[in-house]
C-alpha cells in the first residue's frame, strides 16, 4: 500500500502567484524488501560455489617418442581389473600392495633421504601440503614410473593412482595399456 | 495499589541500511549464479587432491558414462550447431561414436584452436573406453588436456 501524504496547505501570502503544492509521498516499501529478501533466500540458497577440479595430463606429442631407461629404474604399477595393485621395480616378481601402502612405499624409494625414515614418511602423509613439503628432499633422478590398467577396470582407478603420484610429487610417469604379457607375468607371480 | 503499567514504548527503526546490503547480496548472487545447462547424462565424479580449476569458457567436455558411451559436449552453441547439427543446439552433450571421435575433435580444433579439452568420466566407467578416447586424444595431437575430478574431502 501506498500512504501519499498531501503535504500541508500553505497559507497563502499575498502574493498574486499561486504556488504550487509540494507532495511529499510516501511509499511503503515492506512488499518490495520481503520479495528481495525472499529472492536472496533463494539466491543464496541455490549458488553452489564448488566448481569441479581437473587434473592435467600432458601426453608425449608422439606415439613414437620412446624414451629409454634402465631395467632397475623403472618402477611399474600393474592393476587387475578388480582394483588389485602390484608393484615391481624392474624385471621382479611383481608384488601385491594395498592401496593405502602405496604412498609411503612410492615415498621411499623415490626419495632415498626418506627410505629409512619412518618418521618423516608419516610426516609427509599427515601433511595437509605433502607437495611443498617433499620439496626439501631430494627425488631419485631417473626413477620412472609405468602404469599399466587392465581394460577392464574401472577410471576411478587411474585417477586414484594418478591422484597418490601427485601427492608423492611423482609428475613424470607414464600410462601404458596392460598387455598379455603383463597378464601373465601377474598370474605367474601367483595373482 | 495495581501496579503501574510499563509505558510501551514504540520502536521505530531505520531499516534502510539493512535492505541496502540486503539489495546488494541479492544484485551479487543474482550475478554470480550461474544455473546448471541440462545434464544429457549423470555422472559421478572420482575425487582427487587437485587444486586445478577448470575452465570457465573454450573447453570441450568428452563425457564417459559408467556403461562406455562416450558424449562430446562443446560450450559455445555456434560450434555445437557446426559439428552436430541444427536440432542439437540446445543439447549440451551429443552421443558420439568412439570411431567419430577423432574427425568430430580434428573439427572442433579448426574451428576454435583455443578449445582446452578435457575428460569427464564416471567413476565406474571402464578404464578400457578411457584408454581409447587419451589414445585417440594423442592421435589428434591434443597432448594436454584434464581430466575432471572433484576435490576430495578432508
Amino acid at each position: 500500500m501506498a500512504a501519499v501524504e498531501s503535504g500541508q496547505p500553505r497559507a497563502h501570502g499575498k502574493g498574486k502567484k499561486h504556488k504550487k503544492r509540494r507532495l511529499g509521498v510516501r511509499v511503503d516499501m515492506t512488499p518490495m524488501v520481503d520479495v528481495a529478501f525472499l529472492l536472496l533466500t533463494f539466491f543464496m540458497l541455490t549458488t553452489v560455489f564448488s566448481k569441479p577440479q581437473t587434473m592435467e595430463i600432458t601426453l608425449p606429442p608422439d606415439e613414437k617418442t620412446t624414451v629409454e631407461v634402465a631395467e632397475s629404474n623403472l618402477l611399474t604399477l600393474r592393476l587387475k581389473a578388480d582394483g588389485a595393485i602390484f608393484y615391481s621395480i624392474g624385471n621382479e616378481k611383481p608384488l601385491p600392495i594395498a592401496f593405502n601402502q602405496l604412498r609411503p612405499e612410492l615415498l621411499r624409494r623415490y626419495y632415498p633421504e626418506l627410505s629409512n625414515n619412518n618418521e618423516a614418511v608419516s610426516e609427509v602423509l599427515k601433511s595437509a601440503d605433502p607437495v611443498e613439503l617433499l620439496k626439501r628432499y631430494k627425488a631419485h633422478p631417473r626413477l620412472i614410473t609405468l602404469v599399466k590398467i587392465d581394460r577392464d577396470g574401472t577410471y576411478k582407478m587411474l585417477v586414484d593412482i594418478m591422484d597418490e603420484l601427485n601427492l608423492a610429487n611423482i609428475t613424470r610417469f607414464s600410462i601404458a595399456p596392460m598387455l598379455d604379457v603383463d597378464k601373465e607375468i601377474l598370474l605367474k607371480a601367483g595373482a | 495499589m495495581a501496579a503501574k503499567k510499563k509505558p510501551r514504548v514504540g520502536i521505530k527503526m531505520d531499516m534502510t541500511p539493512m535492505v541496502d546490503v540486503a539489495f546488494l547480496l541479492l544484485t551479487f548472487f543474482m550475478l554470480t549464479t550461474q544455473f546448471k545447462p541440462p545434464e544429457s547424462v549423470q555422472i559421478d565424479l572420482p575425487s582427487s587432491h587437485s587444486a586445478f580449476k577448470l575452465p570457465e569458457t573454450d573447453v570441450m567436455i568428452i563425457t564417459v558414462t559408467k556403461e562406455g558411451r562416450i558424449f562430446l559436449g562443446v560450450d559455445k552453441q555456434q560450434l555445437r550447431v557446426q559439428l552436430f547439427g541444427e536440432e542439437f543446439r540446445l543439447s549440451a552433450s551429443v552421443e558420439v561414436e568412439a570411431k567419430a571421435l577423432t574427425d568430430l575433435l580434428i573439427q572442433a580444433r579448426i574451428s576454435n584452436p583455443k578449445l582446452r579439452t578435457v575428460i569427464s568420466g564416471d567413476v565406474t566407467a571402464p578404464y578400457g573406453i578411457i584408454e581409447d578416447v587419451m589414445s585417440t586424444l594423442q592421435k589428434v595431437k591434443i597432448n594436454r588436456f584434464n581430466l575432471v575430478t572433484e576435490l576430495e574431502k578432508a
